[in-house]
């Protein structure tokens, strides 16, 4: 009886502990072990380097800097030793990070602002607190030396721009998303973000008592992937000489902002891609957010007389007029849909050719072009040279305007358009129009990436041929116009000798509501050099120059001073 | 008393039996060796982990002050600190350049 009793006992006990054995097992199993893995496994992210941008010349246009986020640990810091540290932190930070131009009685203001703001963290109940971002290698030893308990640092990155705030509008920005992940916003830096970005790795192994790592513990670990880096098309030595003059220029003709592309017309590749008013890239939330669009691939302009190259060279190519085919409207201005069409210095050459129609710049003479294309071809055209769409640069904010449907276009548009006014283009299409007249009568892609590197591989970047728009003899007939129009046109004495340039100048009214302001303009000169082989052509623009209000005055010099720059750069001989 | 049987113990296979012994004799020993070995490794190694962490902070650091040298390289070699440093050395933009035939 009493063994019976005392075996019920054992068996109670016993299936107690397999009852609870079962619970902690089953139950509480995978809850339990996520909480020892907690203990003896440490999860490690390695972060991954965001690619860099290089020059055509493999020079830094963009990189990483390693930066560091202080960090405090509220838990384990007494009220002393915070005390000391807040004091000694404030004033550390306060001299690293902000200028030095203050009056001691702000500066002492500011640092306890600092201290006051990082009292405050401390005390938080918190284990982990973020006390300063940006700290650079430098600040991270001065305050490493202090040797204050409860203090560390977590490494992250910060992009790097060697260059300044130069090529700002190429590059974009890198900011942070909703997330708080680091993305970049318009230029190169958008519009690449994915494979610039990289992804993070993770190493996941077992830890001791000490949190050191057990050599021969248990060890798991996907590898880093660092971001793809990129190789421009763009020059740097063009890039420094075009933003060079350009900020000169802008002072120079008191333009409210200038813009200027270089483009190699063979293969669409950019050379040099500037505009200002710009901003610093490293630091574009100090700066108003109208300056991070590009205006070269976003702005829209009407682009004046530049644009009758292009009515002049698809009109040729349909074999409506030639070079000498006499003008028979030329001889006054002309009334049309209620307007009256003049020439910009009411100068009229009756009989003029279609080669003085380009050196004299003369509307009523393109008027008779536009009349003699008719709209279809003149539409037709516009399509072909690519206006209306995206060029497919590869920047992010790249914009284009709708043409108007041809069924809306009056007597009055077709006029208009053909000297470039009541038409929106950007730029960059503008640059790629005239590239056809350059290379023999091809539109090619324009683009700013010639490679896309990878760790172990290379992505070349081929020349796009879009479409053929002009035959080889329209072509070589425009360009034969466009050196006369720089060698006995408006800008003559200003062009650069022994050079065969071609090219046009252009002066658009700014519509204003509604109507055209005669004191606002968008001054701008597109051309190519040299004229039998060209290594580049180019648009300068100015937006609103207010020493004079000509293209040939304004764009056309800063275009000369920069083609005299960079003909000695691409070891070009004058002719002549 | 009828004797059936005499009892007597067998005689046993003394190789066999020492056979058998030397095996377990040998697993034995074996086993014993490997935990000595495992005492061994794991008490040397157990030192390591520190070793490891000192050299992955220390190749960190190598990495940033790598990336931060190449940098002040790039900012060295940017064409407007050379275009600077030219003028305080008193180098002119060539103004006008002679061509030769």
């Amino acid at each position: 009886m009493r063994t019976s009793f005392v075996r019920l006992i054992l068996l109670i006990f016993f299936g107690a502990i397999l009852l609870r054995l079962l619970y902690w097992q089953t139950f509480r199993g995978e809850e339990l072990i996520a909480l020892a893995e907690n203990q003896h496994f440490e999860d490690q992210t390695i972060p991954a380097f965001r690619g860099s941008i290089f020059f055509s010349d493999n020079s830094v246009l963009a990189s990483s800097q390693p930066n560091f986020i202080l960090y405090g640990m509220p838990k384990v810091i007494n009220q002393d030793e915070r005390s000391k540290m807040t004091i000694t932190l404030a004033k550390i930070l306060w001299t690293e990070k902000f200028s030095k131009d203050l009056k001691e009685a702000d500066e002492k203001e500011e640092i306890d602002k600092i201290r006051l703001d990082l009292n405050n963290k401390l005390t938080q109940d918190l284990y982990w607190v973020a006390l300063a971002k940006d700290i650079d290698q430098g600040l991270k030893k001065k305050i490493e030396e202090l040797h204050f308990n409860g203090l560390g640092f977590e490494e992250t990155s910060k992009r790097f721009y060697p260059e300044g705030s130069s090529s700002a509008h190429l590059l974009g920005f890198v900011g942070s998303d909703s997330k708080g992940q680091s993305t970049g916003y318009f230029g190169l830096e958008g519009f690449y973000n994915g494979e610039l970005r990289g992804l993070p790795g993770q190493i996941k192994r077992e830890k001791d008592a000490f949190g050191l790592p057990i050599l021969i513990g248990n060890f798991l670990s996907r590898g880093e992937r660092n971001g793809k880096s990129l190789r421009l098309s763009i020059d740097r030595t063009v890039q420094y000489i075009v933003e060079d003059n350009l900020k000169k220029g802008i002072e120079k003709y008191g333009a409210k902002a200038a813009s200027a592309v270089v483009m190699d017309p063979k293969t669409g590749n950019i050379l040099a891609l500037a505009s200002f008013p710009n901003y610093d890239p490293a630091k574009f939330a100090l700066f108003p957010k109208e300056f991070y669009k590009n205006p070269i691939v976003a702005d829209h302009y009407e682009p004046g007389s530049t644009f009758k190259v292009l009515v002049m060279a698809a009109a040729i190519n349909e074999d409506v007029v030639e070079d000498n085919t006499r003008c028979d409207i030329c001889n006054g201005p002309l009334a049309l849909g209620g307007f009256n069409i003049k020439t910009w210095n009411n100068k009229y050459y009756p009989d003029s050719t279609m080669t003085d129609v380009i050196v004299h710049s003369d509307n009523t003479g393109m008027v008779f072009v536009a009349k003699k294309l008719g709209l279809d071809n003149f539409y037709s055209y516009l399509k072909k040279f690519g206006f209306g769409d995206l060029t497919n640069i590869d920047l992010q904010d790249e914009s284009a305007q709708d043409l108007r449907d041809k069924s809306e276009w009056r007597e009055i548009d077709l006029a208009t358009a053909s000297f470039g006014q009541g038409i929106a283009v950007t730029p960059i299409q503008m640059v790629s129009a005239i590239s056809a007249i350059a290379n023999g009568g091809f539109l090619m892609e324009p683009h700013i990436v010639s490679e896309i590197r990878n760790e172990d591989s290379t992505f070349k970047v081929k020349p796009k041929i879009i479409r053929r728009v002009l035959n080889e003899r329209a072509a070589k007939v425009v360009t034969e116009m466009m050196v006369k129009a720089v060698e006995d046109g408006e800008s003559k004495y200003l062009k650069t000798k022994g050079f065969k340039i071609a090219g046009k100048t252009g002066t658009a009214q700014i519509p204003v509501a509604g109507h055209y302001d005669p004191n606002k303009t968008i001054a701008s000169f597109v051309g190519f050099a040299p004229a039998d082989d060209p290594k580049f052509v180019m648009l300068v623009r100015y937006d609103q120059p207010t020493s004079s209000t000509f293209g040939s005055e304004t764009a056309a010099p800063t275009f000369f001073e920069i083609a005299k720059q960079l003909f000695p750069y691409f070891k070009i001989a004058p002719v002549h | 008393m009828t004797i059936i049987h005499k009892f007597e113990p067998e005689q046993k296979d003394k190789s066999s039996n020492l056979g058998k012994n030397k095996i377990t004799f040998s697993l034995g020993l074996l086993i014993f060796i490997l935990i000595l070995a495992q005492i061994w490794v794991s008490h040397t190694v157990v030192n390591y982990g520190d070793k490891l962490k000192n050299i992955e902070s220390l190749k960190k650091a190598y990495v940033s002050e790598n990336q931060v040298l190449e940098n002040e390289i790039a900012v060295n070699s940017s064409l407007s600190y050379i275009a600077s440093q030219s003028a305080s050395l008193g180098l002119n933009v060539a103004k006008d350049v002679k061509y030769i035939r």
